[in-house]
């Protein structure tokens, strides 16, 4: 990129920003080699490379029970899902690489730990249940973050993400399924998909990001079409959702003060711990060590095997050209 | 060192009465390998027909919004190189959408500067908010036979339990509980 | 259908579908691990394919006998299991598995182009089914072995150690089970020796362009598919863990 490009230093950036913004008003998809403030790119890049190593780390604590699904079909429904979270990897670090950054220097951030990506993916999933769960509530909150972004002015974002949200809502029906299923099932059925709802609930609700208070980012990014709703907004609409469904399914939710609200329509929760949420953001939580250990062990495992396609590659190469 | 191998994008024919449209990209290390896994990677679920791969630095791109501003990053073309035949690729509308651009045609021009004015005055039944064009030698394609298509394609059809029509009834509606009591 | 002939058939059936169950389940290891986000993807979708064929075997023989294919994976012990060793080795380097599914991929795809005659309509149906995913994943791992051969000194030193060690398991795959000289004699199957001639000649041609050597001592060669190497009970207690851990559970 240019080196002055974007940035407000130039002379041109008040007229460039303006005409800029009026394209977003206008619902205008911005595209690769259009004009952007530099703060847009960086945002960009921050929450598109956040969310592909997301998906990635998902893999991770559903991919580990593939091998233990219970019946045929639920071993080809989970390596479908963990499939489609690679795909969406691939296709966010695609979008992502749209805004100039390299697919190797997104890897090497997390892998060095130095990225972030979602808490969720740090909790532990200690039995079968745990699987369904996620997919009702942790994909659930993941929809509705995701149906606001595909919505989002960066077209390769966007794309990105309604092929994202059509993928996932199969995600969300097949965990939906399981739970219902479990909770009219056996007494050990019953009791596992309880304590998983327990287990994962508030992990949930915190998958939104802080209170829009504690959200230093989220105007700009609405300014800029990036996000359409704040964390609050987005929050509350998955509990409006999925609150009434799980106590309707006959399992309770793990927040005593719960309530429906008449007036506004709202499902309201009690306090989020957010001291739990920092602490599993800032590498404390129960799996950020192991996860993190698996990824670089593909990662160095998988060194020759990327070399040897490499020098294969080169090889063909220089064959063609001496012919 | 890049340890991710060269960037490819991706062109998928969802039918083959629709235009092959940019789907996204894949890291591959050769051609044959970059639509192996174009096809694992865009071709899970229906529908596919064809794809073709391109590697990313042969795509010269451009949009509606450089060219108003002049700030077109093409190469120049010397003068006395030979006409090549371009695939062009074009994008007309704002709407939500899965893909990107869309193939219009092909034509013969010595570079890409020349081959976008070509373009511009061939396809004018829309107006262009971004243009793809690609030298049609580096496009690889897939087998076009109608084993190929069977074995590559078609299969997904089968699939039915990644596909989320299949789950439909799960569950009832939502605002049916909208006054329920914990 | 005579009752030898059923029974023959249903065993056979059964052979086919723990060929690729057991498969899956060492492919599937994979998901989440693989060396580049690409691969993850090939992978689940080699695996998926292999037990949408695993179900449509078990589907076969669920029309002779009734019996559940659930059941069959998920509550048989190891000594009933009928796959061949090769496939529930563990799951190895890249260069193990690629070489393995190379192997396993050319023996299923000739033995299917032959089982589509089968008299038998269901089977012959199953095999043109099969057979197209298969010619995919053939060129999928032929792709591999072609450039794991080819690439470095190391990944060629790790894909020969792999033919070494795999090459007498694979001609399992050609060892008729009890009954399979009737079923072919009526017409229900291929002949298994003519599918080696052709597998040997392929495979051996695709190898050695690929720079490899084939072994001058296969090594072991199992022969008899009610026996199994030692990693099958661990496999399976892994596999059929959540099935078996609520016996009162009536649907999962």
């Amino acid at each position: 990129m240019a080196g002055k490009y974007g940035v407000p230093t130039d002379p041109d950036y008040p007229k460039r920003l303006a005409e800029f913004e009026a394209r977003i008003a206008r619902g205008e998809k911005i595209e690769p080699g259009d004009w952007m403030p530099e703060e847009y790119r960086r945002q960009l890049i921050r929450m598109i490379s956040q969310h592909a190593h997301s998906e990635v780390v998902g893999m991770l604590p559903e991919g580990a029970w593939i091998t233990r699904a219970p019946t045929l079909k639920r071993k080809m429904i989970l390596i479908a899902k963990v499939q489609d979270e690679a795909g969406h990897g691939q296709y966010l670090y695609h979008a992502a690489e749209t805004l100039g950054i390299t697919r190797e220097a997104m890897l090497e951030a997390l892998l060095s730990g130095k990225a972030k990506y979602s808490s969720i993916f740090n909790y532990p999933t200690l039995t079968w249940a745990d699987i369904g769960t996620i997919g009702w509530l942790v994909d659930g909150a993941a929809i509705k973050n995701q149906t606001m972004l595909a919505q989002c002015s960066y077209g390769p974002y966007s794309r990105a993400m309604v092929r994202i949200c059509a993928e996932e809502t199969f995600h969300h029906k097949q965990g939906k399924e399981m739970v219902l299923l479990y909770a009219k099932g056996s007494p050990k059925q019953r009791q596992m998909a309880q304590d998983a709802i327990n287990r994962w609930w508030w992990p949930a609700l915190m998958m939104m990001g802080p209170h829009d208070q504690d959200s230093p980012h989220t105007p700009l990014l609405m300014r800029w079409g990036i996000k359409t709703k704040t964390n609050d907004q987005v929050r509350q609409e998955f509990i409006n959702e999925h609150a009434p469904e799980i106590l309707e399914a006959g399992l309770s939710i793990p927040d005593p003060q719960l309530r429906y609200d008449p007036q506004s329509g709202n499902w309201l929760h009690g306090p989020i711990h957010w001291d739990e949420f920092w602490q599993v953001v800032n590498g404390n939580g129960p799996m950020n060590k192991e996860r993190l250990a698996a990824r670089r062990k593909a990662h160095q495992e998988g060194a020759w095997v990327r070399e040897a396609l490499e020098a294969y590659a080169a090889k063909q190469q220089k064959a063609a050209v001496a012919v | 060192m890049d340890t991710q191998w060269p960037r490819w994008e991706v062109f998928k024919q969802d039918t083959p009465s629709k235009p092959h449209q940019a789907v996204g990209s894949v890291h591959a290390a050769d051609p044959e390998h970059a639509l192996l896994t174009a096809r694992h990677v865009f071709a899970r679920r229906p529908q596919a027909v064809s794809l073709w791969v391109v590697p990313a630095e042969a795509v010269f791109s451009v949009t509606k919004e450089q060219l108003e501003a002049g700030t077109v990053p093409f190469p120049e073309t010397p003068p006395t190189t030979k006409p090549t035949l371009y695939y062009v690729f074009r994008k007309t509308s704002h709407k939500r959408s899965m893909t990107f651009v869309d193939y219009v045609g092909e034509v013969s021009a010595a570079g890409p500067a020349e081959a976008l004015k070509e373009a511009q005055s061939r396809f004018t039944d829309a107006e262009a908010l971004a243009w793809w064009l690609v030298p049609a030698l580096q496009v690889v394609k897939s087998d076009p036979s109608r084993e190929a298509i069977e074995s590559w394609f078609e299969p997904a059809k089968d699939k039915t339990y990644k596909q989320q029509q299949y789950y439909a009834t799960v569950g009832s509606h939502v605002s049916k509980h909208k006054g329920a009591k914990r | 259908m005579k009752p030898e002939v059923k029974e023959a058939l249903i065993a056979k059936l059964t052979a086919l579908a723990d060929d690729e169950v057991i498969l899956a389940q060492r492919n599937s290891e994979w998901v989440g691990h693989a060396p580049i986000l690409e691969e993850d993807i090939a992978l689940a979708n080699l695996t998926q394919d292999e037990l949408g064929h695993a179900q449509i075997w078990y589907g076969l023989r669920q029309a002779l006998d009734g019996a559940d294919p659930d059941r069959l994976v998920f509550f048989r012990e190891a000594s009933e299991f009928r796959n061949a060793e090769l496939l529930e080795l563990p799951r190895g380097d890249w260069a193990f598995t690629m070489l393995r599914q190379f192997l396993f991929d050319l023996y299923e795809s000739l033995w299917l182009e032959a089982a589509q005659r089968s008299l038998y309509p269901p089977l012959a149906q199953a095999a043109g089914k099969i057979l197209r995913e298969e010619r995919f994943h053939l060129q999928h791992s032929r792709a591999w072995v072609e450039r794991l051969g080819l690439g470095t000194e190391e990944s060629h030193r790790r894909l020969q150690e792999a033919l070494d060690f795999q090459w007498g398991y694979a001609q399992q795959l050609f060892v008729p089970i009890p009954g399979e000289a009737l079923l072919v004699a009526e017409g229900l199957l291929p002949d298994l020796e003519t599918v080696k001639a052709r597998w040997l000649e392929y495979a051996t041609q695709r190898l050695q362009q690929s720079g490899l050597k084939l072994p001058i001592n296969p090594g072991y060669q199992p022969a008899d598919r009610s026996h199994h190497t030692e990693h099958l009970w661990s496999l399976l207690a892994e596999m059929q863990s959540t099935a078996r851990w609520d016996p009162q559970a009536q649907v999962w």
